[in-house]
């Protein structure tokens, strides 16, 4: 076991905690523990007080004379040397006091007045160096009771003082023996409370071990039962988990996409070398080489194009937003243009577009798009309309708007998309038909593009088609949804 | 020779395919996907495949496996655009016996393919010596004990695929299927043809000696009927005494 212990570690944080609430309860115990024990031997002490007091009251006796007088007889009196006493009567006279008492008067308070309490005043003082703890109580002692009228009372008062050191030392005794429990407390709950978090926090390191494991090319993370299990854990466990199933799931996306993109491009280059080499493979006539060079132009072009469209590609998806002010296009403009620049395609394909001039309120509508991507956008969906549409048939383009949205529906009559085929149609390099498409020259990259604009602004766009043999030419619907700029 | 190539890209199929027949002078078919491959091979007339690796439909991996799964054994020269060698081993493994990483030489391919026939046919070699007769499958040249013989392109690659099986017994649907594309039928009547004009070139060249092309009444052509056994002479002849071992080819 290894117990590394780290400020900013939360075992170290909870063990510092849990020993600062220990050493508080601790100081608390000693303290109270001061209090009460003070408190009960005093108590102790004032009783002991009082009944040596009383034997010294009782010590007081008829001095046998005329007038009737007390006396204090020392003879039979046994109290400890170490304390002190004096005995005074109603006027004034001292009657007796300790052995070990010099002289009267050298201690604080103490007199012959009478005590303020009935049952006696207690009262410190310091004799010879010594604390005391004294008593002061009035007796009354009867002169002949055997006489007529019960005899005569006689008033005395008994000073009566003990030393208090060893009270102190018991008192001190007790709390030592608290505090020294405590700190045996402590010493030995550290280590256990240490030993027993190293053993509690345990999950949490199988996960960060496992977590830790977890690379570019191995993204395998199956966490521990223990965590799983554990309260604090599941959610971080589980986050954990979907983060790297999220991370991977682009992570090998972003991968296809540039294996994708070698692939074509390394095709492409293919294409141009092999036309190339196929050329010089042997001497030719001029008119077979005129054709070759004019194969290669197309190939060259056909790169350039799939080069362009990457670009255009990567540029739509790149999150920072294009330098200079957001962009802002007339929507309705922007389809005008667009079905004006593949007129001749539409022409050429014998496909008619139809554009009914849209009743747009409040008009014009604005899209937050750049006009060069807009006009990419609406062309790369035109023009994958106008590939799939026959002959002699028409494309329908409708513009409508509410409050916020702008929507555009794109309409062909071609023979649709296969339901396999709908949900990959704006994957990057998806051909529906490869045959088709490498004839009509396009990269797979349109509707990618055309999506990923889309997407920049904030909008989307969806494609519908449900082909059906009893019903042909029921063709493709895209619809585009822009929301629209202020 | 005849060659079928699987490749979707219309453009680089329709310069190998160009290629295959200027160079060397194979037949081709072209397949533009997967599935269309795997049927095109289901006939047992090609002595190589040239197959492209991302194909629509079924995937060259994929049709590489099927082809290997119903123990067909002919070569087959992939075309991959992939990196790496994780992946040419798992070709290799699957069966392939040749790779070529995309863009290529096409000079490479040619020979690659040219190499992968020969070795398809049990020859290391790419010149033939059968009793006296001499043929370069790179120069295309021809020569019997030092004349040389100038052939026509069909009649020399009539000759170019029974000098690979001698003393086999070639059915003159064999000779049709692997020197043809897909419409062989065509060619029928004019295959004999070839074969006469080509035995009596060959013949002129060695007049003494006996017919090095035996024709067999119903059954097909034969070349070098009285090929002596003898093994170790040179590389050629082991080579080709390897090919009648296995008869069944």
């Amino acid at each position: 076991m290894k117990f590394r212990f780290q400020p900013r570690s939360i075992a170290f944080r909870l063990i510092v905690a849990v020993l600062a609430v220990e050493l508080f309860s601790a100081v608390l115990v000693v303290v109270l523990s001061f209090g009460y024990e003070r408190h009960f031997h005093f108590h102790a002490f004032d009783v002991m007080l009082q009944g040596r007091a009383d034997s010294v009251l009782g010590a007081v006796q008829d001095a046998d004379d005329p007038g009737d007088n007390v006396m204090l007889d020392q003879a039979d009196l046994h109290v400890p040397p170490e304390d002190v006493y004096e005995v005074w009567d109603a006027g004034g006279h001292l009657l007796g006091r300790s052995s070990n008492l010099k002289d009267a008067g050298n201690w604080q308070g103490a007199g012959p007045g009478a005590p303020t309490h009935p049952f006696g005043d207690f009262f410190r003082s310091t004799i010879n160096g010594h604390h005391y703890r004294v008593l002061r109580i009035q007796g009354t002692r009867t002169v002949d009771p055997g006489e007529k009228g019960g005899g005569k009372a006689r008033q005395v008062v008994v000073v009566y003082g003990s030393p208090t050191s060893h009270v102190w030392h018991t008192i001190r005794g007790a709390v030592e023996f608290y505090a020294a429990g405590g700190i045996v407390l402590l010493l030995v709950t550290g280590p256990l409370i240490a030993w027993l978090l190293h053993r509690g926090l345990l999950p949490l390191r199988q996960l960060a071990a496992l977590a830790s494991q977890v690379s570019v090319d191995s993204w395998q993370f199956t966490p521990p039962a223990s965590a799983r299990t554990t309260s604090e854990l599941a959610p971080l466990t589980h986050a954990i988990e979907s983060v790297l199933q999220r991370l991977e799931r682009s992570f090998l996306q972003q991968r296809a996409i540039v294996s994708d993109a070698a692939h074509e491009l390394k095709t492409a280059v293919a294409v141009i070398k092999s036309s190339l080499q196929l050329l010089s493979m042997k001497p030719r006539s001029a008119k077979e080489y005129q054709a070759g060079l004019e194969r290669c132009l197309a190939d060259s072009q056909r790169l350039e194009a799939l080069v362009a469209d990457m670009l255009a590609l990567a540029r739509a998806e790149s999150s920072t937003p294009a330098p200079g002010q957001p962009g802002k296009t007339d929507i309705a403009d922007c389809v005008h243009q667009t079905v004006a620049q593949l007129e001749t395609i539409a022409t050429l394909r014998n496909v008619q577009v139809l554009f009914p001039e849209p009743d747009l309120n409040p008009n014009p509508t604005h899209v937050p798009i750049v006009p060069e991507d807009c006009t990419l956008m609406l062309s790369n969906l035109l023009l994958n309309a106008l590939q799939h549409s026959p002959p002699a048939s028409a494309v329908e383009l409708l513009l409508n708007r509410d409050a916020q949205t702008a929507v555009l529906v794109i309409q062909d009559h071609g023979d649709g998309i296969p339901l396999e085929a709908l949900p990959h149609v704006f994957d990057r390099f998806y051909r529906g038909d490869p045959s088709r498409t490498r004839n009509t020259g396009g990269t797979g990259l349109g509707l990618a593009i055309a999506q990923a604009i889309a997407q920049k602004a904030g909008g989307t766009i969806s494609i519908a088609s449900q082909p059906d043999p009893a019903l042909p030419n029921q063709g493709a619907t895209v619809t585009v949804h822009l929301p629209i700029a202020e | 020779m005849r060659v079928l190539l699987v490749e979707d890209e219309v453009r680089l199929a329709d310069n190998l395919a160009a290629a295959l027949r200027d160079g060397p002078g194979f037949a081709v078919d072209w397949a533009e996907d997967g599935e269309a491959g795997d049927d095109f091979a289901r006939t047992p007339c090609y002595d190589l495949i040239v197959l492209d690796l991302m194909l629509p439909k079924l995937d060259g991996l994929s049709l590489l496996k099927r082809l290997r799964a119903r123990r067909d054994s002919t070569p087959v020269l992939i075309l991959t655009a992939k990196e790496g060698a994780d992946s040419i081993i798992q070709l290799l493994n699957a069966g392939a016996d040749d790779y070529l990483a995309k863009p290529f030489d096409l000079g490479e391919l040619l020979a690659r393919a040219k190499a992968l026939i020969r070795r398809g046919k049990g020859a290391a070699h790419p010149t033939f010596t059968v009793l006296g007769l001499e043929v370069n499958t790179l120069e295309q040249t021809v020569s019997r004990n030092g004349v040389f013989i100038d052939l026509s392109p069909t009649e020399y690659r009539v000759l170019e695929y029974l000098i690979h099986r001698p003393r086999v017994i070639v059915s003159k649907r064999e000779l049709l299927e692997h020197l043809y594309d897909y419409n062989w039928e065509h060619h029928s009547n004019v295959i004999e043809v070839h074969v006469s004009n080509l035995r009596k070139k060959l013949d002129a060249a060695q007049p003494e000696a006996e017919p090095i092309i035996e024709t067999m009444r119903g059954r097909g052509y034969r070349l070098a009927p009285t090929f002596p056994p003898e093994a170790g002479t040179s590389a050629e002849s082991g080579a080709a005494l390897k090919s009648i071992a296995e008869p069944g080819k």
